[in-house]
């Protein structure tokens, strides 16, 4: 019934939050005879970043935050005190989040997939599969951010937190570049199935893992905060 | 087992600095009906989201059903014994009555279809109404009837009738002993209306600033409790000292108002010694002792 609850709560902000990205790529798609295979890589990781800010911004993640935020919404007390674990509050709710994520990607490489015939002519659909498999493995650890950001911030900072922490990873991935192996900017772009027609399972395997200890930390904050 | 479902022991509870729980001690009997009173800012809420685990204590100990509320693991199977109405009334704004009480439903394996089906039709709630569109009342009766229906064998009820008109108050305090009494079920009730304190409670507590200054059953001290009222006579006057067991005098002119809490005897026999006095006695009300308590404190 928590997963009934949480999309119930969700379901017409993640119908916004796709109606927006889908206008984005229609915009981008007037061009689609001029567009190569970098520039739409490009539009689908700016539309999982743009999905993992409204995602934040829409309280999707933490509609009915599990953080001790001032002014407790009430409804919020009917949750906590009623007889299940912080852990599968967390859980359900930051799991329902990521498949509506899981399911705006594949709409996104959907859409991709159907309006820019570059992509038809230098992929096969199986690797445009793969590419979406790479954004929702890599895109974990990205929204997963989103859900320890949201543990700890109130309201009002969780989107601009959200944006700041976007941009500042963004400018460090451009200052630092991380080894290639493990670079997740790089998995979603230059290092993609579209591109490389190789799988980088490195990455996956390290984004899967970020993913993991981002919401081991949530967690912990979750259970240690006092409401 | 413990005779007593809920067992507080010094708990304290500061909050940046400020303490609202100082050393905290309360027992609730099983199967009582019990008041738990205290002014704004005295404890009470803090008290329940401890005993709810919302909240870690500092120090000190609170039990429920035997359990230590600090038992994580074990906190789950607490709160899938305990029926709680929050003070605030609020609900999920997305959803409908009918859709609020499946929700809740499947949590509680001992959820009763009948006490449900009951206070539908008992509180009028329209089950395809959307929960903002009730009134404050009626969003009340729901919460009771979530509470209630779970089947717990602990109601904790912060401030049960806000909202609720009196002939509304009148049918859930009725319903509330029915189902204490039915149900064996055991209700833990914050409220700032005395009187329906009064009415339904058997045992009570009064709080002040985080801890415990009254608690036990409230025909005992309403039983010990008494108003003695002295008239003086032209040339007669108070005494200056009053025998053991005033807690407090009021002077209005010839007349002497005293509350007294033990030794009762005594004192309207030394009230009955001064020359032209005219004594009576009264009972006193649980506000009146309420009162005079918090403001002593």
């Amino acid at each position: 019934m928590l997963w009934y609850k949480g999309w119930l709560e969700t379901r017409f902000r993640l119908v916004l939050v796709l109606v927006v990205v889908a206008l984005l790529i229609l915009t981008q798609s007037n061009g689609s005879a001029k567009a190569d295979v970098r520039g739409v890589i490009f539009i689908a990781g700016m539309s999982v970043w743009l999905q993992c800010i409204f995602l934040a911004a829409a309280g999707i993640v933490t509609q009915q935050s599990l953080q001790a935020a001032k002014g407790l919404h009430g409804s919020t007390l009917f949750t906590l005190t009623l007889p299940v674990s912080r852990f599968r509050l967390l859980a359900v709710r930051a799991g329902l989040g990521w498949l509506e994520m899981a399911g705006g990607i594949g709409t996104i490489c959907c859409l991709l997939w159907f309006l820019f015939p570059v992509i038809r002519s230098s992929a096969t659909p199986q690797e445009m599969a793969q590419f979406a498999a790479v954004l929702m493995v890599c895109g974990s650890a990205f929204y997963c951010i989103t859900v320890l950001l949201a543990t700890v911030l109130d309201d009002l900072w969780r989107v601009w937190g959200s944006l700041l922490c976007y941009g500042a990873l963004g400018w460090l991935a451009n200052k630092i570049p991380a080894p290639a192996a493990v670079n997740l900017f790089q998995a979603m772009s230059d290092r993609s199935p579209l591109l490389t027609h190789r799988m980088p399972w490195t990455a996956m395997a390290f984004a899967l893992g970020l993913a993991a200890a981002l919401f081991f930390a949530a967690l912990k904050v979750v259970q240690i905060r006092e409401y | 087992m413990s005779d007593f479902i809920i067992e507080t022991s010094q708990l304290t509870k500061s909050f940046k600095g400020h303490p609202a729980l100082r050393g905290l001690d309360l027992r609730v009997p099983v199967g009582s009906i019990f008041g738990f009173l205290g002014r704004n800012g005295a404890g009470k809420t803090t008290t329940i989201k401890t005993l709810m685990g919302l909240l870690r204590s500092d120090s000190g100990s609170a039990l429920v059903f035997g359990i230590s509320v600090q038992d994580e693991k074990r906190s789950v199977d607490i709160r899938r014994r305990i029926g709680f109405v929050t003070e605030d009334k609020e609900l999920y704004p997305y959803m409908t009555v009918e859709q609020i009480i499946r929700f809740t439903r499947p949590f509680f394996p001992k959820w009763r279809d009948d006490l449900e089906r009951r206070y539908l039709r008992m509180f009028e709630l329209p089950p395809a109404k959307k929960i903002p569109d009730l009134s404050k009342g009626t969003r009340s009766k729901l919460m009771l009837l979530l509470a209630i229906a779970r089947g717990a064998e602990l109601l904790i009820l912060d401030e049960p009738t806000d909202g609720l008109d009196p002939a509304a108050t009148e049918d859930v305090l009725r319903e509330l002993v029915a189902v204490a009494a039915s149900e064996g079920t055991t209700m833990f009730f914050s409220s700032h209306q005395l009187g329906e304190v009064e009415t339904i409670a058997d045992q009570i507590a009064i709080i002040d600033q985080g801890k415990t200054i009254v608690a036990g059953s409230l025909d005992d001290l309403k039983a010990r409790y008494q108003r003695i009222t002295v008239v003086f006579g032209e040339l007669a006057q108070a005494p200056a000292r009053w025998v053991e067991g005033v807690e407090s005098v009021r002077e209005e002119g010839r007349m002497v108002s005293i509350l007294a809490s033990n030794n009762v005897e005594a004192i309207v026999e030394q009230a009955r010694s001064i020359p032209g006095a005219a004594v009576e006695r009264f009972p006193v009300t649980l506000k009146e002792i309420f009162l005079e308590h918090v403001r002593s404190n």
